[in-house]
């Protein structure tokens, strides 16, 4: 089977022109997305996400390894013509209405001049900017050209998507848009591939997610499988130092969060033996619940490690 | 479909800068200027009396119209090999740079176009504006005095290439400095730098009897040999307005190899750079 994405040992290594210092953007990034995937790429600044993005893209010559798109050789044009991308910090030509920027980057992208009539008010209508088409991109607000950018990236019914910070500068009208059209095409069988630091939307959004740490896929996996802890939670109030102590003992955990304590136990007998012990004692539990993190936790778990 | 997308887009840029319309409405005054405000009494092929804005002017009595239109296309091919020339340079120094914004350069490069195109889409692109603009006023004057005055030389046209042609190789260097820099400003500096250093190698025989080392000659030699020959591409197409025959062709057919070796270098660095 041929991925939609397939990175093998990625490397990019930039050297400084004089002092020939080298800075490893990206060492050895092996990632595969499955065609129709939802997958999210997360790292703190500087983790090497855009230099990897870049190389998919060609943008950026890989140091070493290889970046394939659905089984082509992303440096190859052609393996760029199932990719739609939408860059962060783009630069859309202003002198350009919002139907001509479209017109143009489709011929570019190769779509006939005939489909291009045809798809043009399509998309400017499925990103909500249908009145806007004959309107110089200057005057456009970030919310739009965030939109009109998205549309432009749809302009050849691209297979994968690749969108760098998508909801950037846009209302939270406009994310919900987004993120509907993002759901339509996923519907279609789209790979779509977000290059993203809004935790929350990646976790809303993607099914897969990869962190990146000094250039290394530092965690890999589903967001289901990420987030849940596989532990039970077991919050209590106004105990006893030796309850507490007792409690303590059996737990892989306490957090003490604004007078209360919480502790965290693998399984759900050992759980319930806490409740017990605590109902003996005449405590009240206030809280029993399955663990789980956020993305976020996840997140900054991985990025603090040493 | 997609070399003349980039072309159009090119234009579209040129527009809207208002570079294009800039030379356009200088292009049309001139125009303007001979078809309404110069008047040619032309009697048995010799200019009986010639008025500019109602003043008649003296005339050398005996002047003939063939000589007039040679002057007027000297004058105006000599213009626009210069001033024209230098305009060209500083308008698409901006054009060719532009490609190479950061936002703007990810967005063509992920798209299914080899990069070679994209240089080359932008390059002739520039060509086109420029010829445009050379063409619509050379044409216009030629039509111009043929119809008043009746002598319909076409050796404007021909000095015409000749201006485009050094121009095209300008365009060349303009690339590979935007390629290597980035900068419409380092771009246009390089550029003049480059025909300030053609215009003193031009005096390459005083130059050499001037240098005492043998070396200092040779680098002289080698440097008028293999940089652009702006100074000679004017003599030559002093003699193409004159109607005289050119006794050698190898400061154009030098100069273009400059231009090749200029435009490939920029393509073979934009090929390896990493955005």
């Amino acid at each position: 089977m041929s991925y939609a994405i397939e990175t093998e040992g990625l490397v990019k290594v930039y050297k400084q022109r004089w002092t020939k210092r080298e800075m490893r953007a990206v060492d050895g990034i092996s990632l595969k997305v499955e065609p129709g995937a939802t997958f999210g790429l997360l790292g703190p600044n500087g983790a090497g996400k855009t230099t990897f993005v870049k190389m998919l893209l060609a943008c950026s010559h890989p140091t070493s390894g290889r970046a394939m798109v659905f089984g082509k050789d992303s440096w190859i044009p052609e393996s760029r013509r199932s990719i739609g991308y939408l860059p962060e910090n783009h630069r859309f030509p202003t002198y350009l209405t919002g139907a001509g920027m479209l017109d143009f980057y489709g011929a570019l992208s190769g779509v006939d001049a005939a489909t291009r009539k045809v798809r043009i008010p399509e998309l400017l209508d499925m990103v909500g900017l249908d009145r806007w088409g004959t309107t110089r991109l200057g005057k456009y607000s970030k919310g739009m050209l965030q939109r009109v950018g998205l549309a432009q990236a749809l302009i050849h019914e691209p297979k994968l998507l690749v969108l760098d910070e998508p909801s950037d500068g846009v209302d939270p009208v406009g994310r919900k848009q987004i993120r509907d059209i993002l759901h339509r095409l996923e519907e279609k069988g789209v790979t779509i591939f977000l290059n993203s630091h809004l935790l929350q939307e990646v976790e809303l959004f993607c099914r897969d997610v990869a962190i990146i740490r000094k250039g290394k896929v530092a965690l890999e996996g589903t967001v289901k499988d990420l987030t849940s802890e596989g532990g039970y939670r077991v919050d209590v109030e106004h105990v006893s130092d030796n309850l507490a102590a007792e409690l303590k003992s059996r737990a892989k955990g306490v957090v003490s969060n604004n007078g209360t304590l919480q502790f965290l136990y693998n399984t759900r007998e050992e759980a319930n033996k806490a409740f017990d012990t605590v109902r003996a004692a005449n405590c009240e539990v206030t809280a029993m619940t399955k663990a789980s993190s956020t993305l976020e936790e996840v997140f900054i778990r991985t990025v603090e490690q040493k | 479909m997609v070399t003349l997308a980039l072309i159009l887009d090119t234009v579209r840029e040129a527009m809207a800068r208002k570079v294009f319309w800039a030379f356009f409405f200088a292009s049309s005054a001139i125009l303007l200027f001979f078809m309404f405000i110069m008047h040619v009494d032309v009697v048995n092929g010799m200019v009986a009396s010639m008025t500019i804005f109602q003043a008649r002017g003296h005339v050398n009595g005996n002047m003939s119209a063939e000589k007039l239109v040679q002057n007027a296309q000297g004058g105006l091919s000599v213009f626009l090999y210069t001033v024209g020339m230098g305009l060209a340079i500083f308008a698409s120094a901006g054009l060719i740079s532009a490609v190479f914004e950061p936002g703007r350069v990810e967005l063509v490069l992920s798209k299914p176009v080899g990069r070679t195109k994209i240089l080359l889409g932008r390059y002739f692109g520039n060509l086109v504006i420029v010829a445009a603009n050379l063409f619509y006023l050379t044409l216009g004057v030629w039509v111009i005095f043929g119809i008043k005055v009746g002598v319909w030389r076409p050796h404007i046209l021909l000095a015409s290439v000749v201006t485009l042609f050094m121009f095209s190789v300008m365009l060349t260097f303009i690339l590979l400095t935007a390629v290597l820099w980035e900068s419409a400003a380092v771009s246009i500096i390089a550029t003049f730098a480059l025909i300030v250093i053609s215009g003193v190698l031009a005096a390459k025989s005083m130059l050499e009897r001037l240098l005492s080392s043998e070396f200092s000659r040779d680098v002289v030699a080698t440097l008028y040999y293999a940089l652009p020959k702006i100074p000679d591409g004017g003599n030559i197409l002093r003699l193409v307005i004159m109607g005289q025959p050119v006794d050698s062709w190898m400061p154009i057919w030098s100069t273009a190899l400059f231009g090749v070796i200029a435009l490939g270098s920029g393509l073979w660095i934009f090929s390896k750079r990493n955005f």
